[in-house]
């Protein structure tokens, strides 16, 4: 079957803070996802797709339908009521792995709740007498990416469920009979207008990091988009062959980085900057704290560095802080952290 | 949990409330679980689940899926026929989490299928209640469940007995368990009685001190770096708490409480208004606790002092009488006045004479004569500085205080709706939601396996049984659920923003009525919409969105000023709710009109207020939308009443604006309506 060409990564212009923040992402996947919040027509999908491109390839159970690594087996199958798995067989259990591509799962905003978790095929087990679970989209999207366009146009529940299994990494099935876990760990893409009204504030907490976008101003730029998109359009595989060469670059950057991250240290004056830069702003509870430590110590790795500075933290904190910031529920969102925090501590020492 | 490790509880930076209750709780379920009350990222969750491994191993009888105490009084009804000794083994206590897309079925047990199917047997396949029993009960957003879930718990905590009766099944079994849950305050608050129900409560906030903030970001890094190592290095820790609890379990029933400490308890109690005697138990059990767990058997008072705060923030109240509502006014002194050119005295001089012409109408009809254009430039308003804007004598007034609003919610009907909220129950297409009847209608794949069971039985004699099975269901035996929960709405608000709502603090208390009520829609998922009019025409500032912050944006600046264009605005509210309606049919658009009535500005040729009264009866005709007019015009010894007027011929809903208040009388007996 011939593969879709998508649109490169590395092509895409400007929106350079959601690149960052998606590739941050892929090279730490405990940042736990990315908000991007913004007009329409600015690349989101696109980028999300793109993603899936220049990701590296995992190993899988071949055929499972939950994407298990050779770990996970251990705990989950011998559970598992999923009839059609092939590395089940009478005399044990011998799982074949294949190398795979990080999916990119894409949830429509008419989800429920039982497409997304996993439901029970309830006519087969009336007509059969054995449960057959049909695995929902947490599991489709285990060890992948999970894009939710308008996450705050989707019903409470199903974006509760969505964050719950993104913050634990597992996902429960506690429903209809059925009483089942499996792993999901997952990176959540979120897109949002925020004129269609906010997310709650815990749901917005679990976002790692958050970005607005916009179109471009530049003229420059904007033409530049449409000269790509129409060279794109007019020869989709030539176009991406022009851009091989950078995408390759990137796939390479990303690579040193997560060997890298393990390595990377901060010193401790640094650890108070952090702590003082969330006090000063105003955050609920710690996890802004802890993102932003991630996020700075990702940051340096993905610049080659073992040493975390102080810019790391600064733009760590512009990604992490401005969904966290504390208001009230009909108060706006922050924009700028630095100004914020400028303005906070002279607040405090006039 | 299987698949990702545990944070060791000794390990966690702070909290020392949260985690000084857990433990109370794990020597004595009696203290009656803990309901965890604050910000976001405070490692409730965590806690909670580093508290499992902390727990003693109990005895339960082996084979039973409900844990029953093989030397306990209660047993669930398979254990009570099988007479003579229960053959018992050792496991340690679960922490069971509720998660968020539980049905009813799950969590208090349904049938088992598996077993109906293939033996033909009616056998209860045991829920979460069950799994709980003797463990904990671990529900993240309590203040977010679902009513009916909210209220099965209820039923077990308070009785310790989980009654099943539904789906063919009837069915009994024991269920204490020690309740934990957390909540965001501004979510929405929980209800009454399973607050009481909760014996301790604390408040959790992130730790200021940076250097605390360090330590715990420190320790979160090498946890996740390397978690096995992480947990080896704490496993002492752990095993010294462990320790001390199962210790503290031990001496429990030795610990005893004197009289004067009793009576101590009691005073306490009495002085902060609790309701019931609940607290003064929790207390005493709590107190008892915390003594053992310090390895002493008599309870002193500071075991008291230390336990008291959990036990009383949820459940103490303020004795002082509810706040007057406007006082009736000094007839006298305003009937002299019928030109005012001074400001009056004081706000609670509340009556319907602010223009100073109104006086003389006493007698006229209907029609109020234009009031002077100069008085409207005089509404000086001595609570709120009006920033005057332009030179048409606009004011913008600020907000006034936020209030708890009174329930609205529409009636029930038979619409199959989709959504999620708060406010009215609807029928609902997910699969969401308390099962009240089954249908044949086949939409979703809900199936109501009792339905269809027993939709099937009458014809077993003439069919086929496949393999395997004892019954052989056919297609057209599947039933489906309906289910009923509650949903947002729709509301719209008419607000009237003449001149005459700019006196005496009308405005701003209108408005804080209005940011109160879109408060609550927030809690409750509600879309909302703004209509204002004022001058000549009416406005649609905010078209239907679920942007909450948006309508209390433009709340705030909307200016006030001119004459009152009621008719005008009414029509425009109609138009707008009939667009909604169009686009879709099933939502329950509630109304709310905000004015005092008093229109002097006409769309066609007739009196305006007669034009208006028109509006609001052909209005009242649709009954798919909910009216009601939320009078401001204050308490006086001439009131026109004309919103009463508006509201009997639109067949709508009337209240007074003090009336929004949740906090009448009545309420206040009997619990705390906190203000926003």
């Amino acid at each position: 079957m011939e593969k879709r060409v998508t649109f490169p990564f590395v092509a895409i212009v400007g929106q350079e803070q959601m690149k960052l923040a998606l590739i941050l992402n892929i090279i730490n996947p405990t940042l736990s996802g990315v908000l991007i919040r913004g007009e329409k027509g600015t690349a989101k999908s696109t980028a999300v797709r793109a993603l899936a491109e220049i990701l590296p390839k995992i190993d899988t159970v071949k055929g499972c339908l939950f994407r298990l690594s050779k770990k996970e087996t251990l705990e989950t199958c011998p559970e598992c009521l999923v009839a059609m798995c092939p590395s089940k067989t009478d005399k044990g259990f011998n799982p074949v792995m294949e190398k795979s591509d990080i999916k990119v799962v894409e949830l429509p905003v008419g989800a429920t709740e039982d497409r997304v978790v996993g439901t029970m095929d309830l006519e087969h087990a009336l007509k059969k007498g054995e449960k057959r679970i049909e695995p929902g989209i947490l599991a489709a999207a285990h060890r992948g990416i999970l894009y939710v366009d308008e996450v705050n146009l989707l019903d409470d529940h199903v974006v509760d469920v969505l964050l719950d299994s993104a913050a634990m990494g597992v996902n429960t099935i506690e429903r209809e009979g059925l009483s089942f876990s499996h792993p999901a760990r997952f990176t959540l893409v979120g897109t949002m207008n925020p004129e269609e009204g906010e997310l709650r504030p815990q749901l917005l907490d679990r976002f790692g990091l958050c970005v607005n976008v916009e179109g471009a101003h530049d003229p420059e730029d904007r033409v530049a988009v449409m000269e790509r998109r129409a060279a794109f359009d007019q020869d989709p595989q030539g176009f991406c062959n022009s851009w091989t060469g950078q995408s390759k670059i990137l796939s390479q950057k990303i690579e040193t980085a997560i060997k890298l991250y393990p390595k990377v240290t901060i010193e401790r004056s640094l650890l108070f900057e952090i702590a003082s830069f969330c006090l000063d702003v105003g955050v609920d509870g710690h996890r802004g704290d802890i993102v932003i430590l991630k996020t700075a110590k990702t940051l340096a790795a993905f610049h080659g560095r073992t040493e975390v500075i102080k810019q790391d933290i600064d733009h760590a904190a512009q990604l992490a802080l401005p969904h966290r910031i504390r208001r009230k529920p009909l108060q706006e969102v922050a924009g700028d952290v630095k100004t914020l925090r400028e303005h906070n501590r002279s607040k405090k020492v006039s | 949990m299987k698949f990702n490790d545990v944070f060791p509880f000794s390990a966690i930076v702070g909290q020392e409330d949260l985690k000084l209750t857990l433990m109370l709780n794990a020597v004595h379920p009696g203290v009656g679980g803990v309901l965890i009350r604050g910000e976001k990222g405070t490692a409730k969750s965590t806690i909670v689940r580093g508290l499992s491994r902390l727990l003693f191993p109990i005895q339960v009888v082996t084979e039973c899926p409900f844990s029953c105490d093989p030397l306990g009084h209660e047993l669930c009804d398979n254990c009570k026929r099988i007479n003579g000794n229960l053959q018992s083994r050792s496991r340690s206590q679960r922490v069971v989490t509720l998660p968020l897309n539980a049905t009813e079925d799950r969590v208090s047990g349904g049938m088992d299928f598996n077993r109906a199917v293939k033996e033909g047997k009616k056998v209860l396949l045991p829920g979460l209640l069950a799994k709980a029993h003797r463990g904990i009960l671990y529900v993240d957003e309590i203040n977010l469940l679902d009513d009916h879930i909210v209220d099965i718990i209820l039923d077990a905590a308070s009785s310790g007995q989980n009654l099943i009766e539904r789906e063919g099944l009837s069915f009994a079994h024991p269920a204490c368990f020690i309740l934990v849950g957390t909540m965001n305050p501004e979510e929405g608050d929980l209800r009454p009685q399973l607050l009481d129900r909760l014996g301790l409560c604390v408040e959790v906030e992130s730790e200021k001190d940076p250097e605390v903030r360090m330590t715990l970001m420190e320790q979160r890094e090498s946890f996740d770096n390397d978690p096995t190592a992480f947990r080896e290095l704490h496993r002492a820790d752990d095993l010294k708490l462990a320790q001390k609890i199962t210790d503290a379990r031990d001496l429990l029933p030795r610990v005893k409480v004197k009289k004067e400490v009793r009576l101590f308890i009691a005073e306490l109690c009495s002085t902060n208004n609790v309701a019931g005697h609940r607290a003064d138990i929790v207390l005493e059990q709590a107190a008892r606790a915390h003594a053992a767990l310090e390895g002493r058997t008599l309870v002193g008072i500071d075991d008291i002092s230390r336990v008291a705060p959990f036990v009383l923030l949820h459940r103490k109240r303020d004795a002082a009488p509810p706040d007057q509502p406007s006082e009736p006014p000094e007839p006298d002194k305003n009937t002299k006045n019928s030109s005012k050119n001074e400001e009056p005295p004081s706000p609670r001089n509340a009556d319907a004479l602010n223009d100073g012409s109104e006086p003389d109408n006493e007698n006229s009809e209907q029609e109020l004569p234009l009031p002077p254009r100069s008085d409207s430039s005089r509404d000086q308003d001595q609570e709120n500085q009006p920033q005057a804007t332009g030179d048409d004598q606009d004011q913008v007034f600020e907000i006034g205080a936020a209030f708890k609003v009174k329930k609205i919610s529409s009636p029930k009907d038979r619409h199959i709706r989709r959504g999620s909220g708060k406010r009215s129950r609807s029928r609902v297409s997910q699969k969401q939601g308390r099962y009240v009847k089954s249908t044949m209608k086949r939409v979703n794949n809900d199936v109501a396996l009792d339905a269809t069971l027993r939709a099937a039985a009458p014809f077993q004699k003439g069919r086929t049984i496949p393999p395997g099975l004892t019954i052989a269901l056919k297609p057209q035996d599947i039933r489906e659920k309906i289910r009923e929960k509650r949903m947002g709405n729709f509301l719209v608000f008419a607000v009237d923003a003449s001149g005459s709502m700019g006196a005496r603090g009308r405005m701003a208390a209108s408005k804080g009525a209005i940011l109160s009520l879109l408060l609550d829609a927030y809690q409750k998922r509600d879309r909302v919409a703004m209509v204002s009019f004022r001058k000549t025409e009416a406005f649609v500032n905010l078209p239907p969105t679920a942007s909450i912050e948006l309508a209390a944006h433009y709340l705030k600046e909307m200016p006030v000023g001119g004459r009152t264009p009621l008719s005008a605005g009414l029509d425009q509210t109609h138009r707008l709710v009939n667009a909604a309606l169009l686009k879709d049919p099933a939502i329950r658009p509630i109304v709310l009109v905000i004015t005092d009535g008093k229109s002097n500005v006409a769309m066609g040729s007739k009196k305006p207020v007669e034009e208006a009264l028109g509006f609001a009866s052909i209005m009242g005709e649709d009954d798919r939308v909910k009216y009601i007019f939320v009078d401001t015009e204050p308490q006086g010894v001439v009131t026109f009443g004309i919103a009463r007027q508006l509201a009997l011929a639109a067949r709508a809903e009337y209240c007074k604006m003090d009336d929004l208040k949740a906090e009448s009388l009545m309420d206040l007996v009997h619990g705390a309506a906190e203000h926003i």
